[in-house]
């Protein structure tokens, strides 16, 4: 109740008249403030507003289990994460599997490898497909996030959450493009199977590596704010608005290849309006999560 | 060159005069050409007929087929070009085309044309002028099309010739110069009739000149008197008109038949479909009458001029009434007997009107011809009756009205006459036409004598007008052909007659008119012609003996009349002549007469008075001024003999006609042998350019015969194809009469059918009524048994509510019944009740009596009891009041008791309140405890998590080492193995076993040692999680230090020893310690896959034990391991080092931790 008091009373009028997001970083600063964060209600409001960006890699951490709930022990766990991250890589070094000169992100795999016993005999082992996932997510992290530590957990607990809790969802997500995008645009539709270029699409960019690599970072926060918050139908509408916004040049191009290779080097420059556009479209099929806040 | 002499002596034989030899050498000739393309057989031929004329080569020539045209054209060319050929070139290049070669196309592409038209452009010899200019208008309907891109020097050969016949730059004779105009004149119909616009449009540019204007004046304008306006004028252009697919539809004789519709002038003019809306039938009279002088005057030129005369003849009579156009069409009405409406529309034509005046008091020797016609046209009395009448009456004296009547009669007994005639032709036509040959037959076989000429007419009209009334070009036709036959049967009767005899005809024909004009009149319509013409002639003969010689120059007179200016003035000119002999030479009948002058002869003045005679006075006047004009004219300018209005054509014919005259004339009077002599009775030798003068007057005329006789060949062909039309129109209509019949029959076979079918509904009416009646019946037969049944139904219903009341009513009783027999059970049972009651009622009764008596006593014991009572009273009341006191006070301490009681609950319920709050208090403290818990719970479990996270990689840490380590090793033993395989076996067995037994001592030690060790070396393992719990492993770090020492430097003397060591091992132990190390790494292999935790102890321990086995020997080598140190040195130190960096960084991490 007193929380409420302290809150603007035209909050209820800012979402009427269309202001989204006004008083987004006060209520999550309320939210943060509670000692034992509700994980569940950072969830909700993760889905429902884009997160401020000062508070993005907290919430992040906190709903990828990188720090516990708890005020208290986030030094703590912190320390120990910083620990753990400093002896594998101590033990990378040791073992020569990274060097000083190694990039970081390469330092990160090899952690992230020997965290999960998936390390290979050898340096020079060939790359997995989950490794390339790997990598182009961490480079993606990489920019978002300064402190390679922090950065380390939030790729490692990111590519553990697809892993785990999304994996079943993530293989049906490419049928459920197909639906959406026969209900938005049906010709588009067509002339994609048309051109078979359906099967074709880059699943693996879009929804393996959550389009790390595709969009710019800035743009890239907002979509993987849902993935993490455990909505990973965004990604299908992010792709969706892709298809629709490069409609005409698509329809332009008439093989599976060229729409390949199109898409897997959209134009920067408007993502931040595809991903609006996505977050909208996206609301507008699978609702707004509960107002719990 | 055998053919060539072959050819000569064919050429020789060609003009031989045995028919049969003739006709080989014709054969061979084509024979000879249609085997050889070459062009020397042409170019023979061309030549010998120009030298000889001879008409066989002619006929071969113009009958040449395709190849040889071109070599024929050259060869014409050729001879074109030189002036002494030129003339005979032409005649024959007039021949072949005449012929219409069917490669006549090829001309307009032909040099020879452009040859022609220079030769037109730059000779000045007059005949070859007039013979070239009549190919030339020949040749243009066959090259419509092609021929336009000459058409410049077309209308420049027109505008230098017409130019020529004004100026008359040679200086020729005029005769030439009237050939010469009539062929100029006939160009100017053809190029006018072909292309008007551009034609137009030159007359226009080059008219316009000053210097031309003259020329235009004296001869164009005439020459465009006698053309209408072409319609093409108006809808056309000039590029139209040259447009090829105007050109396309069109034959030859199309184009001919084109330029002659336009034309105003009879001798050139045709009337087809089109031209004339006014009236059709005035049409067909007026066209027989343009086409039947047309034919005869064309029939006459084909024939010598003798049996031209009486051809025209029939056109005498028109020419007899000059200016009296309604009469001129009497011949032809009596002929035709053509309705009286045409004539009377006919007569209001303003020529007319001018050219007729007013009464002439003594028109005598022309009351004959008059009279044959006058009457007539009175008799149909219009307007041109009106005028006729003034004239008429004085003239016929003889037979007024009668003659009218009379005439009529004639023209029918003509009309019963010629129908049979005009038949037969339609007859021999359509053989098929069985219904058509009925009505001719019969009214052959019955009409001819009786019927009168209308009734044929009109049966005529009828036929003419159902086969062909919608086109009048093919009544025309027929017409034509009629007049044809008619000059066929004139002709006919002029050649029994002998040649010498040239006049009898007239002459026997006057006599029968001297004798009665009617008997003339009825005799057959063609001999009507003749009488018609003989009155005149018989009149004209009368006054003078010239009379004969008059007479044929009357005769062609005719052309003129059709059109009305023409018509007028050659009468006028006769009239002249006859009126002024004195200025008769020059005169306007002009030429001829002018000429024959010329020539020497002075006759002309001879006939003159007779016009005086013959003519109305006006007209006299009229044409007397005309004259004087003229003369002036004449006079001034030598060539002026054209009337402004007379067509050159006609002049030409006249001049004929004088000739002929002349020379007939001649010959009759003086029956000279030869014209030599002839021409030196005119007085004078002949002068023998005079005889050249004639010979080309000749040749000029003949040119102009054949020319006409070319338009006659396309005419006959136009003929041809309207009478096709008329055949199929009348099959057509015997078709539809066919159609007609059927439909007659079976209107009648309808009507039949209808009748029966009355008849069978008449039947059917029957029937229906009957049935009727029977069905009325029948429904009031049901009616009353419906009746019947619903009486019967009612009273059934009646019976069955009474039933049913009967029901009611034993139900009814039923129940009463019922409720009696209840109330009789009832009473019964009431009557039970009542006996018991009463027995119970004595009962009472006894017992009452009982208890009454036992009353009684009791009352008496009670009174007794009383006064007992009233006796012991007065003792009990103190005992009462002691009573009462103590019971007060036991009740006071009751209720202190209840007092203390009351106030010891509330304090005991206080008391539970209390504890109860607390308890609550206790629980909401346990639930936040709880919570508390829990919360510290999760801080734990996310701790513990992170924790253990810590520890799980911590473990992947160490198995990766593991790994790295057994790496190594592997890469160790392989080098070692290698290295060492080449060292003495038995020596080093010995060594081992000596070894062996010194080693045990230290073993001893060394496992204790290592024992300890092992204690310890297990923690080192797990301590990266144990040390990350606090400081308490530093105490355990102290100790590990001297034994990690101890450990790297016996690590490191292992490792030195190794290589020497495994020697013996290989020998000794190898096997087996080879086969346990390969156990181990599966082992961990195996362990690193399951990431089972517990067996990582007990691995190590075990791998601790292999080490220390492997220690345990290792000072048992020691001695034995100097041999070798140095080689091994470089790699064990980087692996010692590697080993010792280890330890160290396990020291301080745990500084750092």
């Amino acid at each position: 109740m007193a929380d409420d008091s302290q809150r603007n009373f035209r909050s209820v009028y800012y979402e009427k008249v269309g202001f989204r997001g006004v008083e987004e970083k006060k209520s999550l600063e309320i939210l943060l403030k509670d000692d034992r964060l509700d994980i569940e209600k950072l969830c909700t409001f993760s889905q429902r507003f884009p997160l401020p960006s000062m508070y993005r890699i907290l919430v992040w951490k906190v709903l990828l289990g990188i720090i516990p709930p708890h005020h208290e022990s986030h030094a703590l766990v912190m320390k120990y994460r910083r620990e753990q991250y400093w002896d594998v890589h101590h033990a990378l070094r040791v073992i020569r599997f990274i060097s000083d000169s190694t990039p970081q992100v390469d330092v990160f795999l090899r952690i992230h490898q020997l965290e999960s016993g998936k390390l290979p005999r050898n340096v020079a082992f060939p790359l997995e497909p989950e490794d390339e996932v790997f990598l182009a997510i961490a480079k993606a992290m990489e920019e978002m996030v300064e402190d390679p530590i922090e950065c380390y957990w939030l790729v490692s607990c990111f590519v553990n959450q697809l892993n785990s809790k999304h994996k079943d969802s993530l293989q049906q997500l490419p049928k459920i493009l197909e639906q959406y995008l026969n209900i938005e645009d049906n010709r588009l539709l067509m002339h994609l199977k048309a051109c078979a270029a359906m099967s074709k699409l880059p699943y693996d960019l879009w929804f393996k590596k959550c389009f790390a690599g595709c969009l710019p970072e800035s743009s890239l926060q907002r979509v993987w704010d849902k993935v993490i918050s455990g909505s990973c139908k965004i990604l299908v509408f992010v792709a969706v608005e892709i298809l629709l916004t490069f409609k005409m040049k698509i329809i332009a191009l008439n093989s599976a290849e060229k729409i390949t290779q199109f898409l897997e080097n959209i134009p920067q420059d408007n993502t931040d309006a595809i991903v609006s556009k996505a977050v909208d479209l996206w609301r507008t099929h699978c609702g707004t999560p509960a107002h719990s806040v | 060159m055998a053919q060539q002499g072959n050819v000569g002596e064919l050429l020789s034989m060609l003009d031989s005069p045995i028919l049969g030899v003739l006709e080989d050498i014709t054969a061979a000739f084509k024979d000879n050409l249609i085997c050889d393309r070459g062009p020397m057989l042409v170019n023979n031929l061309v030549d010998y007929y120009l030298e000889t004329n001879s008409q066989q080569a002619l006929h071969i020539l113009s009958t040449l087929q395709e190849p040889h045209d071109k070599h024929l054209l050259d060869k014409i060319n050729d001879y074109m070009g030189k002036a002494a050929t030129r003339l005979p070139t032409l005649s024959l290049l007039g021949h072949v085309i005449r012929r219409q070669p069917s490669w006549k196309h090829k001309l307009s592409q032909a040099p020879l044309l452009l040859s022609l038209l220079k030769c037109l452009k730059t000779d000045t010899d007059v005949v070859v002028l007039t013979t070239g200019v009549l190919v030339l208008i020949t040749m243009l309907p066959m090259i419509p099309q092609s021929g336009k891109q000459y058409l410049h020097d077309f209308f420049g050969i027109f505008g230098r010739l017409s130019a020529w016949c004004l100026q008359n730059p040679g200086h020729v004779a005029e005769i030439y110069l009237v050939h010469l105009h009539a062929s100029v004149y006939s160009l100017f119909h053809r190029l006018y009739g072909m292309y008007p616009c551009n034609f137009v449009s030159f007359l226009r540019s080059h008219y316009s000149m000053k210097e031309n204007l003259e020329t235009f004046e004296e001869v164009v304008k005439p020459m465009m008197e006698h053309v209408r306006i072409h319609p093409e004028l108006v809808t056309g252009s000039k590029d139209h008109e040259l447009d090829p697919r105007r050109w396309k539809r069109l034959e030859t004789h199309d184009v001919v038949i084109e330029c002659a519709k336009i034309s105003l002038d009879p001798a050139e003019a045709s009337y087809e479909d089109g031209y004339y809306s006014v009236s059709r039938k005035l049409c067909t009279s007026l066209k027989h009458h343009q086409t039947d002088p047309s034919a005869s005057s064309y029939i006459g030129t084909q024939s010598s001029y003798g049996t031209s005369t009486p051809y025209s003849t029939p056109r005498l009579t028109l020419s007899q009434m000059p200016g009296q156009l309604p009469q001129i069409l009497s011949p032809q009405s009596t002929r035709l007997s053509t309705e009286p409406q045409q004539v009377t529309i006919w007569s209001p034509s303003a020529v007319c009107g001018m050219t007729t005046p007013p009464t002439s008091p003594g028109v005598v020797p022309s009351e004959s011809s008059q009279s044959a016609s006058q009457p007539y046209s009175k008799a149909f009395g219009t307007s041109a009756g009106g005028k006729g009448t003034p004239l008429g009456t004085p003239a016929t004296s003889p037979p007024p009205p009668c003659t009218s009547d009379d005439f009529v009669h004639v023209s029918l007994s003509s009309a019963a006459a010629t129908p049979p005639k005009k038949e037969d032709k339609p007859d021999s036509g359509r053989p098929l036409l069985y219904r058509q040959q009925n009505v001719i037959n019969s009214d052959k076989s019955l009409d001819i004598p009786s019927s009168k000429s209308s009734v044929t007419l009109s049966d005529l009209a009828e036929f003419l007008g159902g086969l062909s009334f919608e086109d009048s070009a093919e009544k025309d036709r027929e017409e034509d052909a009629i007049s044809k036959e008619i000059s066929e049967i004139t002709t006919d009767a002029e050649h029994m007659v002998p040649r010498g005899g040239f006049d009898s005809p007239f002459y026997r024909t006057n006599e029968s008119l001297s004798g009665s004009q009617k008997k003339t009149h009825s005799a057959a319509s063609s001999v009507q012609g003749h009488s018609q013409t003989s009155e005149p002639l018989t009149s004209l003969d009368k006054p003078g003996p010239e009379g004969a010689r008059e007479t044929p120059r009357q005769t062609f007179t005719p052309i003129d009349k059709p059109c009305g200016g023409p018509g007028e003035s050659p009468a006028g000119n006769r009239e002249g002549t006859s009126g002024e002999p004195s200025i008769l030479t020059p005169s306007p009948c002009k030429v001829p007469a002018q000429r024959r002058v010329g020539f020497g002869s002075g006759q002309p003045p001879l006939y003159e008075h007779l016009f005086e005679v013959a003519l109305p006075k006006t007209a006299y006047l009229f044409v007397g001024k005309k004259t004087e004009e003229l003369l002036k004219k004449a006079k001034g300018t030598q060539d002026e003999d054209c009337m402004s209005s007379t067509s050159p054509v006609e002049v030409l014919d006249r001049l004929i006609q004088q000739g002929a005259d002349a020379h007939t004339k001649e010959l009759n009077k003086l029956s000279l042998p030869s014209k030599s002599a002839d021409w030196t009775h005119f007085g004078g030798s002949p002068p023998s350019d005079e005889i050249h003068t004639l010979r080309n007057q000749l040749l000029l005329l003949h040119n102009q015969l054949l020319y006409e006789r070319f338009k006659r060949q396309q005419h006959a062909l136009r003929n041809r194809r309207l009478l096709r039309k008329v055949i199929k129109a009348t099959a057509l209509e015997e078709h539809n009469a066919a159609m007609k019949d059927q439909l007659k029959l079976q209107e009648k076979e309808i009507q039949a059918l209808k009748l029966s079918l009355q008849k069978e509904q008449a039947r059917y009416h029957q029937f229906q009524e009957e049935h009727d009646n029977i069905v009325a019946q029948l429904h009031s037969q049901i009616r009353q048994l419906q009746h019947d049944r619903e009486e019967f139904y009612n009273q059934s219903q009646e019976l069955q509510t009474k039933l049913e009341d009967c029901r009611n009513m034993i139900a009814d009783l039923r129940l009463e019944l019922k409720k009696a027999n209840n109330k009789v059970c009832h009473t019964e049972l009431l009557l039970s009740q009542v006996s018991q009651k009463l027995s119970n009622s004595e009962s009472v009764q006894q017992q009452m009596e009982f208890l009454n008596r036992q009353l009684l006593v009791l009352g008496e014991v009670n009174e007794l009891y009383l006064e007992q009572l009233q006796h012991k009273h007065t003792d009990t009341a103190k005992e009462v009041e002691m009573l009462h006191a103590a019971f007060r006070k036991e009740l006071e301490k009751a209720k202190l008791c209840v007092q203390q009681q009351s106030q010891r609950l509330d304090a005991s319920q206080k008391r539970i309140a209390e504890l109860e709050s607390q308890l609550s208090k206790k629980d909401h403290l346990f639930l936040e405890q709880k919570k508390y818990l829990e919360d510290v719970k999760i801080q734990a479990r996310g701790q513990l998590q992170a924790v253990e996270s810590r520890y799980r990689a911590q473990k992947r840490i160490t198995q990766a080492f593991e790994l790295e380590i057994l790496d190594l090793f592997g890469r160790l033993e392989k080098s070692s193995l290698l290295k060492k395989l080449e060292d003495d076996k038995t020596e080093a067995a010995e060594a081992a076993e000596e070894r062996l037994d010194c080693a045990n001592e230290d073993t001893a030690g060394h496992s204790e040692e290592t024992m300890g060790r092992n204690g310890e070396t297990k923690p080192p393992s797990t301590r990266g999680s144990s040390s990350s719990k606090g400081g308490s492993s530093s105490e355990l770090s102290t100790p590990e230090k001297p034994q990690n020492q101890r450990l790297s430097s016996r690590w490191e003397t292992s490792v030195l020893l190794e290589p020497s060591t495994t020697v013996p091992l290989t020998v000794g132990s190898l096997p087996s310690s080879k086969s346990f190390l390969g156990m181990k790494a599966r082992e961990l292999f195996r362990n690193k896959s399951e990431s089972q935790c517990d067996e990582e102890g007990l691995t190590i321990n075990r791998l601790s034990d292999a080490l220390k086995t492997e220690q345990c020997k290792d000072p048992s080598m020691e001695s034995k391991a100097p041999p070798s140190p140095d080689n091994l040195s470089p790699k064990l130190q980087e692996s010692s080092v590697g080993q010792l960096h280890i330890m160290d960084y396990n020291e301080t991490h745990h500084d750092h931790s």
